[in-house]
């Protein structure tokens, strides 16, 4: 697992209290970790905070799974 | 119908999401009765919601600050002087989350951590925004505080959960502090008990919609909208209540001196009826 998706699934763990077994790649936040509207900005926003990346809205619309996160966070990093 | 009620008043409004609230109703009557203030809400709640749109609606400065962080209230609450231009003449605390509702947690089943985190941020925050007001002298006299309540902090409503308790404690902040403030420097500090409205923290209780049903029928003048709620706050906040302190105010078309109401009767005896019996003849005479 890379750096970057360690971190995520931790700040995910940490967020979502779930137990980190959960959180693998295909899990859905809403569907499958139990998030709410307020948890996935809550989620969103410790990711900006974490990688000091910019996450716009519409673009944070579109990740709805960890992988996507996952995916979308280590593009940012790199354009960075 | 606008009465200049507020007229150069400074406030500051915690807790606009969006137009469903409470508190952004509160601030659209207060704008129109003369008011001028701050609104303020936490940085993932305004990103969330629309506060940045009511503070254009209202031409007033959003100040984001998490209300269970003491420093981030003196911060909202010195600027708020430094925008308004002097000391603040009213406070509306319209805060309340339990995170073990969020979580589906029973209450006989509930994680203390999350508990904590209710009563902090539903609670205790009134308690440190009215402490950091003090301390920082920021409150012209008379001025006046509400908090939003509702009636399970006196009563049992199941599913209303740990947030009864983060209620009682709310109410209770009011009348401790309330005397302490009120002797010091005349400011008014009290709650208001709201009948059930369906605003984003309150949809997420469970069954809300078959309580808010009850709730009409139970209450003589019906449940109290968001709009009536944000009229009453005007008046709270004005001169014309001054004496009124330490108290918890139903606002709730009479719901809580209720026991039992003819129409609630009649849709029970028709359940029952429609339980034993499907084919039920029973003719219903109340109403």
């Amino acid at each position: 697992m890379s750096d970057i998706s360690a971190k995520v699934k931790a700040i995910i763990v940490d967020k979502l209290g779930v137990d980190e077994n959960e959180v693998v790649n295909e899990a859905s936040f809403t569907n499958d970790l139990g998030a709410d509207s307020l948890d996935t900005v809550e989620l969103i926003m410790e990711f900006e905070k974490e990688f000091n990346i910019a996450i716009p809205d519409d673009q944070a619309e579109k990740i709805g799974t960890v992988g996507e996160a996952v995916a979308h966070i280590d593009e940012a990093v790199k354009n960075a | 119908m606008t009465y200049n009620l507020l007229k150069g008043k400074r406030g500051i409004i915690f807790g606009a999401l969006n137009e469903d609230s409470i508190a952004w109703k509160v601030a659209m009557r207060a704008k129109e009765e003369g008011a001028t203030f701050t609104l303020t809400n936490t940085a993932v709640a305004i990103r969330m919601g629309d506060t940045n749109k009511l503070g254009e609606l209202c031409n007033a400065e959003v100040i984001p600050a998490d209300a269970t962080n003491v420093e981030d209230l003196e911060n909202l609450i010195t600027k708020s002087m430094e925008v308004l231009g002097g000391k603040i003449d009213f406070v509306l605390h319209s805060i309340g989350m339990s995170p073990n509702v969020r979580k589906g947690k029973h209450y006989s089943d509930l994680d203390y951590g999350l508990l904590d985190k209710t009563l902090d941020i539903s609670a205790i925050s009134f308690h440190k925004v009215i402490q950091s007001c003090r301390k920082l002298d920021a409150l012209n006299e008379w001025a006046s505080v509400i908090g939003l309540s509702y009636v399970a902090a006196q009563r049992s409503f199941v599913g209303y959960n740990d947030m009864a308790d983060a209620k009682a404690l709310l109410e209770s902040i009011a009348r401790s502090f309330g005397y302490i403030y009120g002797r010091e420097r005349n400011v008014r500090i009290n709650t208001i008990s709201q009948s059930p409205t369906y605003t984003t923290a309150g949809g997420g209780i469970k069954g809300f919609d078959g309580l808010l049903d009850f709730s009409e029928r139970m209450s003589p003048l019906g449940n109290a909208s968001g709009d009536e709620c944000a009229d009453y706050c005007i008046v709270m906040f004005s001169d014309l209540t001054r004496k009124v302190t330490m108290q918890n105010l139903f606002h709730d078309g009479g719901f809580s001196n209720m026991g039992m109401s003819l129409r609630a009767m009649h849709t029970y005896n028709k359940g029952m009826c429609c339980d034993c019996d499907p084919e039920c003849d029973h003719e219903h005479k109340y109403d």
